[in-house]
């Protein structure tokens, strides 16, 4: 098998959102000498970015997504030690912090977010729903995060990301992190009003701004 | 049916499972598997289903999937399990009409089967979208209850206190859901319809402390208004849920059980909206005791409920509870188009057509996907119920063809939906006339062209 059989093996792999095919194309790679991390950038994230896109065109949805994430996951339990071994680390696009804020309980929308960020080469921390503003700042700080991406869906809830930004100004570290903010009851007009660096109307969107921020 | 403690209870003492693990072991994998099983397919082509099989296909899928896939509390980490007779019982015992209101406003909804075109349906107008000023709330919750087709209203949020807006679980936000109430009810005090009901209490509430302030009755709100209590994510049954239940069932109130099936979420895409989306109406019963269902599906990017699969699926759920279940119906439509556009109006005409025809009564809905301040503009409300009660005149058969020529009027906008006007834009604020001509101009010849297409929708 060519190299190139590897990589179309475990790109459809992915595609295919079935975690023991992953696994033995995975193995069959390592074992013909191919490096863990050609493994992953050449067949892997070629079939994550394919899912990607079959997610923005709605020819598949989150349950596919969620199923090929985890397929990757479970790549990466065993390239991961393997990386390392090689000195081989790779460069990530970016660390994201992102959770639902203070108060508001709804998590679809956020838990997308997160397989698309993880699914498109970002290093993501997911703090969760009803998140406290110095959990982000605190995660943000300890990870070295790139962007805090902050989900609302209640009108009332809104205020919460701004609460995050001015608790950033507060303390000195506005300009270390991007800030987007998203989620049902956010708007473009409500992003700008609070400074935010960006607002996405959805996950896809925010991932785009995103790379586009951190590149 | 089983009581209330015992349903309580299920939430203590079913299996432990952490919520990805019930998402991805039990809901999504029963989900497509009753779909399979019950042959559930929508052919993407068509906006109403008329196929009664596929229909109760739906229903069955929907009960097969509670009994497999149960419901998730996460305060507790476990799984609400429920027995296929527990279902079948709760079902069968679902209310058929629920009565709200006061006085000679005092009505009943019912619950009403698709095809049904010699009944007269309830009539809701409204909407839960911010308003950034007491007096345009008062005016618009006033103009619409002025309508004397109108049989009920949502109104709308007013969450400032002393120019400031109030957060999430604070004192304020206790302080603005009595507001909310208080303002509400006096302008329906002054349309000259005191006793008219308010049945998307409280809208400005997203506590169950702030509800049950609000719902004190020298307040205004009253047990024969109406309580929403959601399911919050797909299946998930949280305890702010149980406690709104456990209070509003200890007043005998008017519960309306709500839920926001997400297309493109843990549900998938049409069939599974349809058959999760049918689940929630039969829970709203079994779980919340809901006298009433507040149903509304969303896209989970677009944020509304527009798009031709979740036209079919929200339609085709009203048809499988209408026919097997007979628990009474309201549908939510988030719109793409803002108040005043011709696209909202062809949205909403392509939504009641398919709801209303389906067994759904009738509910106008929300502009601008809810987003828009000061978006609640009376006048479209009265049209769209108009085409509601228009719509109820007609069987699915007759209603999709009427559809189908709607649906490319708006179809491709949904992804960057006409701007609208406000309630300030359309109205003189001292006569509350409309005196926007374009506003008036579209909404005429809207009239015509649905005319033109076999809805005739009168004035009323």
């Amino acid at each position: 098998m060519t190299d190139a059989d590897h990589f179309d093996k475990l790109k459809q792999a992915i595609i295919d959102q079935d975690e023991d095919e992953v696994l033995d194309a995975v193995n069959a790679a390592l074992a013909d000498g191919i490096g863990a991390k050609t493994v992953i950038d050449q067949g892997l994230l070629p079939g994550l970015n394919v899912i990607g896109e079959q997610f923005e065109d709605e020819e598949i949805f989150l349950p596919e997504l969620m199923q090929a994430a985890l397929a990757f996951q479970a790549a990466m339990t065993i390239l991961e030690p393997k990386i390392k071994e090689e000195g081989t680390a790779g460069e990530k696009k970016g660390v994201v912090v992102l959770g639902t804020v203070k108060g508001d309980l709804h998590s679809i929308g956020k838990n997308i977010l997160k397989l698309l960020y993880e699914t498109s080469g970002f290093e993501a921390h997911d703090l969760g729903i009803d998140v406290d503003l110095f959990s982000f700042i605190n995660k943000a700080k300890e990870v070295d995060a790139d962007i805090i991406a902050i989900s609302a869906l209640l009108t009332t809830t809104l205020v919460g990301q701004r609460d995050v930004i001015d608790a950033l100004k507060d303390a000195g570290e506005r300009d270390r992190y991007k800030v987007l903010v998203g989620g049902g009851a956010t708007t473009r007009e409500w992003a700008e009003s609070i400074g935010a660096d960006g607002w996405a109307a959805t996950a896809y969107e925010a991932v785009t701004l995103s790379t586009s921020l951190v590149s | 049916m089983i009581d209330l403690i015992e349903v309580f209870d299920r939430a203590e003492t079913g299996p432990l499972i952490s919520e990805t693990d019930y998402y991805m072991k039990r809901y999504v994998p029963k989900l497509s598997e009753v779909i399979a099983r019950h042959k559930v397919k929508w052919d993407k082509q068509t906006i109403i289903n008329t196929d009664d099989a596929l229909t109760d296909a739906v229903f069955e899928a929907a009960v097969d999937l509670i009994a497999e896939a149960g419901a998730y509390c996460p305060e507790t980490n476990r799984v609400m399990q429920f027995s296929r007779d527990e279902i079948e019982v709760a079902c069968a015992q679902a209310p058929r009409g629920a009565t709200f209101g006061e006085g000679r406003e005092r009505k009943t909804m019912y619950g009403r089967r698709p095809d049904t075109t010699d009944d007269r349906p309830w009539v809701h107008v409204g909407g839960g979208i911010y308003t950034s000023d007491e007096q345009v709330y008062m005016d618009t919750v006033e103009k619409m209850a002025s309508f004397n087709i109108v049989d009920s209203v949502s109104v709308p949020s007013i969450l400032h206190l002393r120019g400031k807006d109030s957060r999430v679980r604070s004192p304020q936000e206790i302080l603005a859901a009595c507001k909310t109430v208080r303002l509400a009810r006096e302008g329906i005090r002054r349309s000259g319809r005191a006793g008219l009901p308010i049945i998307n209490g409280i809208s400005a509430a997203s506590q169950p402390a702030s509800m049950f302030a609000a719902s004190y009755p020298d307040f205004g709100l009253r047990p024969s208004d109406g309580f929403l209590i959601d399911f919050l994510s797909e299946m998930v049954v949280g305890y702010e849920a149980l406690q709104k239940v456990a209070f509003y069932n200890s007043i005998s109130a008017n519960i309306g059980s709500t839920s926001t099936p997400l297309f493109g979420g843990y549900a998938g895409g049409a069939e599974g909206v349809a058959v999760t989306a049918t689940a929630y109406m039969i829970m709203g019963n079994l779980v919340f005791r809901g006298s009433y269902h507040y149903n509304a599906p969303l896209h989970s990017k677009l944020h509304l409920s527009s798009t031709k699969p979740l036209i079919w699926a929200i339609a085709m759920s009203n048809a499988a509870i209408g026919r097997n279940m007979g628990y009474p119906m309201v549908n939510l439509p988030y719109l793409g188009g803002g108040s005043g556009t011709k696209q909202y109006h062809y949205e909403m005409a392509c939504y009641m057509l398919a709801v209303v025809t389906s067994g759904g009564n009738v509910f106008s809905g929300h502009p601008a996907m809810a987003v828009q301040t000061d978006s609640l503009v009376p006048d479209d409300h009265r049209f769209h119920a108009e085409i509601g009660l228009a719509a109820a005149k007609l069987t699915r058969a007759e209603a999709e063809p009427i559809a189908q020529k709607l649906f490319p009027l708006f179809g491709d906008k949904l992804k960057d939906p006409d701007k609208g006007l406000t309630f300030q834009e359309v109205y003189d604020m001292r006569t509350k006339q409309i005196v926007n001509a374009e506003y008036r101009k579209a909404m005429d010849e809207v009239r015509e062209e649905l005319a033109g297409m076999g809805l005739e929708v009168p004035v009323s």
